[in-house]
């Protein structure tokens, strides 16, 4: 939805597929992950143990809070993470 | 086995590529280290490779450019290694995918770069408040914009700039919220900007955009909340006086899902605090900077700094800081052609005209001492620990007078950024508590690992011989 422009300016990579909290999610090669959930209008993700939401925040590695768990690794930082083909993402606050 | 190396220089930023560039090219065997995939920093923050853009920005054209010297003048590049630690003799702990587990230098250039100042006001923490430079990442390296009713609060250029481009991008910009109140200020600073005409062509060009899409710009204005259950809904803003405190009865809400925060940067000087290097409180540079001498090495020996990682001045000025260390370390290493001295005065022009830009951009754009008054009692300082303003004084309340006392009770700090978010924010409060001044209070002890690295990597570190000292620290 706020994937910006298409040809000529931008062309982006190749269309894929991972899994976000058991629903499939249609991304783009060169994404990190935050890019490609807030791209699907998805800001919150992450609960923290006092059960409050986040996002990303720094967006540059810096604040931790936008953890995921990818593949069964937690303590991922979808800011900076790539999407690839298969991912499985686990962003422990299912909506 | 430690990797040996004559000058690593840490992050790969325009500091660091400029550092790594001079010190190749006077003959030093250079090792560049950055924490992303790609090299540039956030100043040269390029479009991500399997993305094709047609009409990338000047400053990725010129990071690029600046990328491809670097390349050729032979230096190793290690993308998505941390420094996680440094130990006696100029030792690194890396961890990466193509990093050695310990790298000795002979001269080690500390270029970390700057992040976002975070600002803490009730409702900060709800997704869809974001920093600035979040904002610039999603534009920049990946075409998506970050919401669609987008509020913009902070401070500087940097601000219009970002507006103007949300704007072309598509987005429904709601304001431009500037702490400060510019034009009697600015006027007194007009010789400064003679031969800036770069910076002052993009600020008016941003500034026409915003005109044109008629986005209200709305100086000696903040942020008293941000409204949502799940995510942000909606802020609250608010009129501020001169020192940036909230006019109480001026608060107006508008609707947005999105607002990016630019309160300017704070320097990353974890490394060079751990590494020793004397430390000088500096809010005109963005906080806590390395104290340098005139080839920008610290006060431990073979230690150099560059670039907003040891004081904010912008990529310009650390384009220069880095030429400079770069080729003082080579020099230290028995590198270069001639006459050390007179390579370094060549470049002093240059250093006094960025300098003389940023103490202007700093008397402008330094935010007020208000700005740390934003927070309730109820409001999180500590965003990993999810520590409240109330914690804070409570644990002063019961005599805790020092940054390092009240992270020990309420464990502020101790979380995955360690400290890095709420640093400034903690110590500004238990100075505002206990009348010290924010230096007595004094920063986070910073401890290896300085980045969260799994165990197992560790472990290896702990495996190896050279690495006794770093699983002794490690146990401490």
């Amino acid at each position: 939805m706020t994937r910006i422009g298409t040809s000529p300016e931008v062309e982006r990579g190749q269309p894929i597929t991972i899994t976000v909290d058991g629903e499939p999610l249609q991304a783009y090669a060169g994404e990190t992950i935050a890019g490609a959930l807030l791209a699907a209008g998805r800001k919150a993700w992450r609960r923290t143990l006092h059960g409050r939401p986040r996002g990303m925040f720094c967006g540059i590695g810096v604040c931790f809070d936008c953890l995921v768990t990818v593949n069964d690794t937690p303590h991922v930082r979808a800011c900076l993470t790539p999407v690839a083909a298969g991912m499985v993402i686990d962003t422990g606050g299912k909506p | 086995m430690a990797d040996r190396v004559e000058v690593a220089v840490v992050g790969a930023g325009p500091a660091g590529l400029s550092a790594a560039l001079a010190a190749a090219r006077a003959g030093a065997q250079v090792t560049l280290i950055d924490s992303h995939r790609a090299p540039g920093g956030q100043y040269f923050k390029q479009a991500a490779a399997e993305l094709w853009v047609g009409n990338p920005s000047r400053h990725q054209r010129e990071g690029q450019a600046l990328w491809q010297k670097v390349m050729e003048a032979g230096v190793r590049f290690l993308p998505e290694t941390v420094v996680w630690g440094t130990f006696e003799g100029n030792l690194l702990a890396l961890h990466g995918p193509q990093a050695p587990s310990f790298l000795q230098a002979q001269a080690i250039i500390l270029a970390t770069g700057a992040y976002d100042r975070p600002v803490a006001f009730p409702g900060w923490t709800l997704p869809g408040v974001m920093t600035a430079g979040a904002a610039q990442v999603l534009l920049k390296q990946q075409r998506i914009l970050p919401g669609k009713r987008i509020l913009l609060a902070g401070t500087g250029p940097l601000q219009v700039v970002l507006a103007a481009e949300l704007v072309r991008a598509g987005a429904d910009v709601v304001a431009v919220l500037e702490g400060g109140r510019l034009f009697t200020a600015s006027l007194r600073h007009l010789g400064v900007l003679w031969g800036q005409w770069r910076r002052l062509v993009e600020g008016l060009s941003s500034r026409l955009t915003l005109s044109r899409w008629r986005v209200a710009f709305r100086p000696g204005w903040g942020i008293a909340e941000a409204h949502g259950r799940d995510q942000v809904e909606a802020a609250t803003i608010t009129r501020l006086d001169q020192d940036w405190r909230p006019i109480p009865g001026s608060e107006e809400t508008l609707a947005c899902d999105t607002l990016c925060l630019g309160y300017g940067f704070i320097p990353s000087n974890t490394l060079a605090r751990l590494m020793g290097a004397e430390q000088d409180w500096r809010p005109d540079r963005g906080g806590e900077v390395p104290l340098r001498d005139g080839h920008m090495q610290t006060n431990v020996p073979g230690v150099y700094a560059a670039g907003d990682g040891a004081g904010i001045g912008g990529g310009p000025l650390a384009l220069v800081e880095g030429e400079i260390a770069g080729i003082a370390a080579a020099a230290r290493t028995g590198h270069g052609a001639g006459d050390v001295e007179r390579e370094i005065r060549r470049l002093s022009p240059a250093l006094a005209r960025e300098r003389r830009f940023q103490q202007m951009y700093a008397a402008l754009f330094t935010p007020g001492p208000g700005l740390y008054e934003w927070s309730r009692e109820d409001t999180i300082l500590c965003r990993c620990e999810e520590v409240t303003q109330g914690d804070v004084r409570r644990a002063v309340a019961l005599g805790a007078d020092s940054i390092n006392e009240v992270k020990a009770i309420t464990r502020c700090g101790m979380g995955d950024c360690q400290g890095r978010m709420c640093g400034h924010l903690v110590a500004q409060c238990i100075a505002r508590e206990t009348g010290r001044s924010v230096t007595e209070v004094g920063v986070f002890r910073p401890r290896p690992p300085i980045f969260p690295v799994p165990i197992s990597a560790l472990g290896r570190h702990a495996a190896d011989d050279t690495s006794a000292g770093a699983a002794e620290a490690i146990r401490r």
